[in-house]
């Protein structure tokens, strides 16, 4: 094979792997347009005074906090203040270094509980155990640092209800949060675990803990990161639910069955994607035992948080995740092509592994040869400008599709002008923010490869959308 | 005229990067449509708005008269708006009580919202098909019942529970007759929904009928299908107690089941049940010994004392933590005598359990 022949079947690779790829995202697309079309009919008569059940069973809402004293108040105070009939909400300070204690003492008048720990799972040493004088149903877990999912495994201990939600620090729930996301397990009981959608609250009104306003942010990063979220949640993880192949549930907001998972071990502590490592597992251990059981996405917008306005928190926001996918991969490899993995095993780790997981290296690849073919001459350039053309036109096509489905369903952005904002970033991103996330995937994945030291994430919160005791004012 | 190759000077020579250029430009296309239709359908949501606004604005105080009476003229509802009007008159209908619920009723009549309601019942949307079902649900209109009644074994669950809902609105007498064995044996219903539904029917209506579904489905239970018996000792916790006391001590009495033993004890009340209960305080199955302790501490007496204290040592803990709750709810039982028990205890986890509870009791 000469140096021309290998150049051609090279761009045919990289073109091909292209068009795979996002004919795979497209079909998810198509898969997750049924999916939201049955939601919103079905739910069409929910704000029926009626059709409130007052059944659901109790949950425990786990929020496990590291150096969070600028939003550890207002965040504990919108979930104390949930839509929901019988909930505790269980703070665990993972060993912070910053006010986070003295921050929840001082809101919440905390008293020490003589409470029997049960350690089931794994978790460092708790050096008390506090209770809310002025909320019942708030307790407060201070432990040695451990990590996330060393947090959530000790607040898993001490959880008293059969399903537990785990939720970011830095979260802002809507009211309806619980109700909407537990849903799922009244109507099917084999359900072992249900996500909902996670969107950015940057540009948008927080006062005292609970949303008040939707809006744009000024920051074209948060800006960009709209767009990418409302394609990862309204077709990414939307898509594969029908199959009962979700592979993701974020760590922002998620809801599980308690027993399960103390059955299956809980947190692993060793990876930094232990919420994408937990629902992988589930699905491992659930399929291979030939257990019945679904793990669900519910479309509603129920979870805000903030993103990362700069570049630099932002790459390591981005490496991180990668890593975690990494991790939660090949810690359960045996999923992949099991004879009883069905559409989890067959259709979304392969998906996972050949899109999400080695993704970044093939794109950043593909387009590295190709601009560097087409500037020594060995890539035509009606070879280089068709596959520029099929990169920004899929890129294009995918963006919008999410916006399209979000327009068909939610309108969460209320003014017409925030749509044109929308729709110009869609355009933009194909410009340099999705070859600089490939980029910072890529570096994930060396690090995952030489296997450097987890930690939790070191994003600096700026909580700058709060309004009310907590927050830092308005936008 | 230019000739082919002029025109298309813009495609690749090679045909096969001239098809993938082709399908680019056709992705392209296909995004500026949907940005289009994004446009579109925004512009459709802004007018759609604004004509609802104007739509209640008329509407509501036409239905908040309907406290006192019915209103005399009524405007026309169009067609586009019948849905809209639909929900807004459902959200009233199950916001009132009373005499307003039959005036709200009579002004569904004026308007003819039952013939509406009976065409969009054959609809094949969705939307439109729960929409009529509540609202013939809402009027009581019985002459739909055959057709809400083949809804009922209608595979999705959404619509065949709106129909059942519906059926219990227009006469849940006869409707729970045949429906309690209906609501025991479809799984995928679910009981948290059931079971609200029956509490709206209330414990008078229920009662019979579950315990009639009881018996039968006891007979059942031998032969070792127990998940129907499941369902409805759950859905018995909505029906009178003292009138199920019998068949549940029967079915307690009768089960090797786990889950059965466990909804069983749940449901009982009665002091004469209590050696049925204690004897299923050593069980093997935690949960039945979780469910066995906290009757104890709902009917208990004083005499239950030593037993709970001895189970606040049982090797699971929720059975512990509700060994220390039952032990605190025993009549005549005062924090001092508990503090003195939990210094007598011999097990570190049993008292840390007893310490828990008197916590809780006392921040109670």
């Amino acid at each position: 094979m000469n140096m021309s022949e290998l150049a051609t079947g090279l761009q045919w690779f990289f073109m091909l792997y292209f068009i795979g790829i996002n004919c795979g995202y497209l079909l998810l697309n198509v898969l997750s347009l049924g999916s939201l079309k049955r939601y919103v009919e079905s739910h069409s008569l929910d704000d029926l005074p009626r059709s409130v059940s007052g059944f659901e069973p109790p949950v425990s809402v786990l929020v496990p906090a590291y150096n969070e004293e600028t939003t550890i108040g207002s965040s504990v105070r919108s979930m104390l203040q949930l839509n929901y009939p019988d909930y505790e909400v269980v703070v665990i300070n993972d060993g912070s270094k910053d006010g986070t204690m003295d921050a929840l003492r001082r809101e919440f008048a905390l008293a020490p509980f003589p409470e029997a720990y049960w350690q089931r799972l794994p978790a460092q040493p708790v050096r008390a155990i506090y209770r809310s004088t002025s909320h019942p149903s708030l307790r407060v877990i201070d432990k040695e640092n451990g990590g996330k999912a060393d947090a959530l495994n000790a607040g898993i201990n001490a959880a008293r209800y059969p399903l537990f939600c785990g939720v970011d620090a830095d979260s802002v729930l809507e009211r309806d949060s619980l109700k909407r996301v537990v849903e799922p397990f009244l109507e099917d009981p084999r359900t072992i675990a249900s996500g909902g959608t996670v969107r950015i609250a940057n540009g948008c009104t927080v006062d005292n803990g609970f949303l008040t306003s939707v809006g744009l942010p000024r920051n074209p990063l948060a800006l960009l990161q709209i767009v990418e979220y409302l394609r990862a949640f309204l077709f990414g993880r939307l898509g594969w639910s029908p199959l009962n192949a979700v592979l993701i549930i974020s760590g922002a907001f998620g809801i599980f069955r308690k027993d399960v998972v103390v059955a299956a071990g809980g947190y692993r502590r060793d990876t930094v994607g232990e919420d994408m490592e937990l629902v992988v597992r589930l699905h491992r251990v659930h399929r291979t035992r030939r257990i019945p059981y679904r793990i669900v996405f519910v479309p509603d917008p129920i979870c805000w948080t903030e993103a990362p306005e700069s570049l630099r928190v932002l790459k390591n926001q981005r490496v991180r995740w990668q890593r975690g996918l990494s991790e939660s991969l090949t810690m359960n490899l045996g999923l992949l092509f099991h004879p009883r993995g069905g559409a989890a095993g067959w259709l979304a780790f392969p998906f996972m592994v050949v899109f999400e997981w080695l993704g970044p290296l093939i794109e950043v690849a593909g387009y590295m040869f190709m601009i560097s073919a087409f500037l020594l001459g060995v890539v035509s350039g009606e070879a280089f400008f068709t596959f520029m053309l099929v990169a920004f036109g899929f890129g294009l096509v995918l963006s919008v599709s999410s916006l399209l489905l979000e327009e068909l369903s939610f309108h969460i952005y209320p003014k017409p002008q925030q749509i044109v904002v929308l729709l110009l970033m869609v355009i933009l991103e194909n410009f340099g923010y999705r070859q600089l996330n490939s980029l910072w995937r890529l570096w994930g994945l060396l690090l995952w490869m030489f296997r450097s030291k987890a930690r939790w994430g070191d994003m600096k919160r700026t909580a700058s959308w709060q309004t009310g005791p907590g927050g830092k004012g308005t936008p | 005229m230019p000739d082919r190759a002029d025109t298309l000077w813009w495609l690749p020579h090679d045909p096969l990067l001239a098809l993938v250029f082709q399908f680019g430009l056709a992705i392209i296309a296909c995004s500026l449509l949907m940005l289009v239709a994004v446009f579109v359908l925004r512009i459709r949501l802004v007018l759609r708005q604004r004509r609802e606004k104007r739509f209640a604005a008329a509407w509501q105080p036409l239905l908040a008269e309907c406290v006192y009476q019915v209103p005399e003229t009524l405007p026309q509802v169009p067609r586009a708006m019948r849905y809209h009007f639909m929900k807004l008159w459902n959200y009233h209908h199950e916001s009132l009580v009373g005499s307003a619920r039959k005036n709200l009723e009579q002004l569904a009549y004026a308007l003819k919202l039952e013939e509406i309601s009976r065409d969009l019942l054959h609809h094949s949307d969705l939307r439109s098909k729960l929409i009529a079902i509540v609202t013939l649900g809402h009027l009581g209109d019985r002459t739909q019942w055959h057709e809400l009644r083949a809804l009922v074994a209608d595979p999705s669950p959404m619509l065949s529970l709106a129909a059942v809902r519906a059926l219990l609105d227009i006469d849940a007498g006869a409707t729970l007759t045949w429906l309690v064995t209906v609501m025991a044996a479809r799984e995928d219903w679910p009981l948290a929904r059931i079971v609200a539904m029956l509490r709206e029917a209330g414990p008078g209506r229920v009662t019979l009928p579950l315990i009639a579904a009881a018996e039968a489905a006891a007979q059942v239970e031998v032969k070792g299908d127990t998940r129907q018996i499941v369902r409805l000792l759950r859905m018995m916790e909505v029906a009178h107690t003292e009138r199920i006391g019998t068949i549940v001590g029967r079915i307690v009495r009768a089960a090797t089941d786990p889950e059965v033993i466990a909804a069983g004890l749940r449901l009982i009340q009665d002091p004469r049940d209590l050696e049925l209960v204690r004897c299923h305080l050593a069980h093997e199955t935690w949960f039945v010994r979780v469910s066995a302790v906290r009757v104890l501490g709902r009917i208990g007496e004083s005499a239950d004392r030593v037993v709970l204290t001895d189970m606040l040592g049982d090797r699971h803990w929720w059975v512990r933590y509700h060994a220390a709750r039952a032990l605190i709810a025993l009549p005549f039982t005062s924090f001092a005598e508990l503090e003195i028990i939990r210094a007598r205890l011999p097990d570190r986890f049993a008292a840390d359990m007893l310490g828990q509870a008197i916590a809780e009791a006392r921040a109670a």
